[in-house]
């Protein structure tokens, strides 16, 4: 709870840092620029200051609060929970520096084998077939059909 | 108005039109089936693919797969008691219920013709509001479309959590979303706002790697958290006994559809409301109609008139919350304000001109609607003991395409791996609103409005000076939003004391 509390706060801390950097670059502007960006960044320190504040020292009723939204689940213990989260945190990166490294038609079909193959602990057979699946949509439709120009891997380019 | 009707349906039925609008169905059903994934997140991973459409195409590709999504979403909803859709949960209380009584055939029989019938309704709502609207969107000015924004934020913020706290972090959400959106060039005098340097943010933050991020992320880092197939571990039972007598069901207790059906329609005109708040209320309103507190007891137990409330107004919102997109440029919930994205998208502003120059264009959205639910209600009664298995696909199998459609997805909205590093931004400051109790929606429409907010009040300013905070429909507007902010907390408030009282 207490991790949870400190969370809040960070939000919370990111707003108004948002807010008050909005209010600062807006020093250095035009009115009708600035205008706007004013507008709505003085409100909203005020009101991420306030957050900050009860994330401190408010007695938050058990719902209270409780955003009407989509709810993560409670079922799985906790420290298994935080350790899942880690992990798929670093697939969905992992995901991305292989999209830089090999560029997209590469990095997909490596993607969702490796991950078929070691998080999934998927079957050789089915991991081979839905990599060949994703290979299809990759290269048939996104590349051949709409024509989507990929950019080129970095290990890619030092190749040549 | 008659004839422009009527060729919004041909124009619907045009060849090509009607094959997207099956593709778009078709990925609607399945959408509205899973629970790990939600029609605004899918509407947010389309909206690349209609680049190359018309409009009337584009719609009936989205509209066909969002106006679908939640007549299947009651379909897990009532089979496994978890919520195929985030508008259909209320179908779970009788829902369920009669499923673990051995009624789930009958269950999903009602639910699917309610959510028909609501849906009729919706969509007819919209189309007969038209000529109603049309005078009236002409008397609104820049002033009144920049409260309009504001009373559409307000909505959203004061009904997205409980209590006082829920509002806060609302209203902050919305304020955040407001801020995002002046990233880029500012349109008045080409100053560059908050692009530190960088290129691909002259142009503002895409709508599309947005979305993605804000919907997509959070869902996929949940489902690696549970380990199972979306639907967890349990198996489908009893799926297609009794399908036809929940049919029946439904014209029993016509008048109470018909109604939860308007109330529906009502809630998704208001702006910031939708589904999630219809469903509810809809349910309350079927439980009123227990003719003594012994019949009401039966509620939650699994009474149909459970199922058919919310079935008849998750669906008929649809067409509600279409009108105050169409006819003001104001989206009533998340997915409508991606639709926004869409008209955007294909160079078109919503506003008057939907109700004059692309009259067609809007009478084909009623007439999509229409048509896609007959077709989804028709195949889904055939295929009903097939279609719950579905949900029984394993996580891990499903995360790697789920994150290979949302990095294209997000990719090909500007083809730049700029729109990768806004989608893991958003994605996981999606994920941390969700730890956090923060509600996205309200960022989401604030992050939608925030250009046009900006353009009018700019122009009001400009052109009124601090007067035209004086017209009389500004002034509505203002009392407006002090209620909407207000009113749930005094009620909440006043409830709690009574409750306090009576105990």
């Amino acid at each position: 709870m207490k991790a949870l509390v400190s969370l809040r706060f960070i939000l919370g801390f990111a707003a108004a840092c948002i807010a008050g950097y909005a209010l600062y670059a807006s020093l250095h502007w035009p009115f009708k620029t600035a205008l706007f960006p004013r507008v709505i960044g003085f409100p909203l320190l005020l009101l991420a200051l306030i957050e900050m504040a009860l994330s401190i020292w408010g007695v938050e009723k058990e719902r209270e609060g409780h955003a009407v939204d989509f709810e993560l689940t409670t079922a799985v213990e906790p420290a298994l929970a935080q350790k899942r989260t880690l992990l798929i945190c670093t697939w969905i990166i992992g995901f991305l520096a292989l999209i830089i490294a090999f560029g997209f038609p590469l990095a997909v079909p490596i993607f969702v084998f490796a991950y078929l193959r070691i998080a999934g602990r998927e079957p050789l057979t089915l991991s081979f077939v839905l990599t060949l699946v994703s290979w299809i949509f990759m290269e048939g439709v996104f590349d051949r059909f709409l024509h989507i120009p990929f950019p080129e891997g970095w290990i890619l380019g030092l190749w040549r | 108005m008659l004839d422009t009707f009527i060729q919004g349906l041909f124009v619907v039925l045009e060849w090509q039109t009607f094959l997207v609008m099956l593709v778009g169905i078709f990925l609607g059903f399945w959408v509205g089936l899973l629970p790990g994934l939600g029609g605004t997140t899918t509407l947010a991973l389309m909206l690349p693919f209609i680049y190359k459409m018309t409009p009337v195409e584009a719609f009936a590709f989205l509209l066909g797969m969002h106006s679908v999504v939640s007549t299947t979403g009651d379909i897990t909803s009532v089979l496994f008691g978890i919520p195929g859709e985030g508008t259909t949960a209320a179908t779970i209380l009788d829902g369920h219920a009669m499923a673990k009584k051995g009624e789930a055939g009958r269950a999903l029989g009602a639910a699917l013709m309610s959510s028909l019938i609501g849906a009729l309704i919706g969509a007819f709502a919209l189309a007969l509001s038209i000529p109603i609207v049309r005078p009236l969107v002409l008397t609104f000015g820049a002033p009144e479309l920049f409260m309009l924004a504001v009373v559409g934020i307000a909505f959203i913020s004061s009904l997205s959590g409980e209590g006082g706290r829920a509002l806060l972090r609302g209203v902050l959400a919305g304020l955040l979303g407001l801020l995002f959106a002046l990233v880029g060039q500012d349109p008045q005098a080409g100053v560059q706002r908050f692009t530190f340097g960088q290129l691909y943010l002259w142009g503002g933050l895409d709508l599309v790697p947005v979305l993605v991020g804000l919907f997509a992320i959070p869902e996929i880092v949940d489902l690696a958290v549970r380990g199972t197939s979306i639907a967890g571990e349990l198996p489908p039972e009893n799926l297609g006994k009794g399908v036809w007598v929940g049919v029946k069901d439904t014209f029993v207790h016509l008048g109470l559809t018909v109604r939860c059906s308007l109330v529906g329609t009502f809630i998704g005109i208001m702006p910031g409301l939708g589904g999630g708040v219809a469903q509810w209320i809809a349910y309350g309103h079927a439980v009123q109609s227990a003719r003594d507190s012994e019949e009401r007891t039966g509620f939650g137990k699994g009474d149909v008139r459970g199922v058919l409330g919310p079935g008849a107004a998750n669906n008929s919102k649809e067409g509600g919350s279409l009108i105050p997109t169409i006819a003001f440029g104001v989206p009533g919930s998340s997915s409508m304000a991606i639709l926004l994205g869409a008209f955007f998208l294909q160079g078109i502003s919503p506003g008057p001109d939907m109700l004059d120059k692309h009259l067609v264009l809007t009478f084909s959205m009623v007439w999509t609607m229409v048509v896609a639910n007959i077709i989804t209600v028709a195949v889904s009664l055939l295929f009903l003991n097939y279609l719950a298995k579905l949900t029984l696909i394993r996580g891990s199998v499903l995360i790697p395409f789920i994150l290979f459609f949302s990095f294209i997805g997000a990719y090909t909205s500007n083809n730049h791996l700029g729109d990768l590093a806004v989608l893991l931004a958003f994605g996981f400051f999606g994920y941390l609103m969700i730890r956090c109790g923060w509600p996205r929606a309200p960022l989401v429409l604030g992050f939608v409005l925030g250009r046009i907010a900006e353009n009018n009040f700019y122009i009001s300013t400009i052109r009124y000076g601090s007067a035209w905070v004086g017209r009389p429909l500004v002034l509505v507007l203002i009392a407006l939003t002090v209620i909407v902010l207000f009113f749930p907390l005094i009620r909440s408030k006043w409830q709690e004391s009574t409750k306090g009282e009576t105990q």
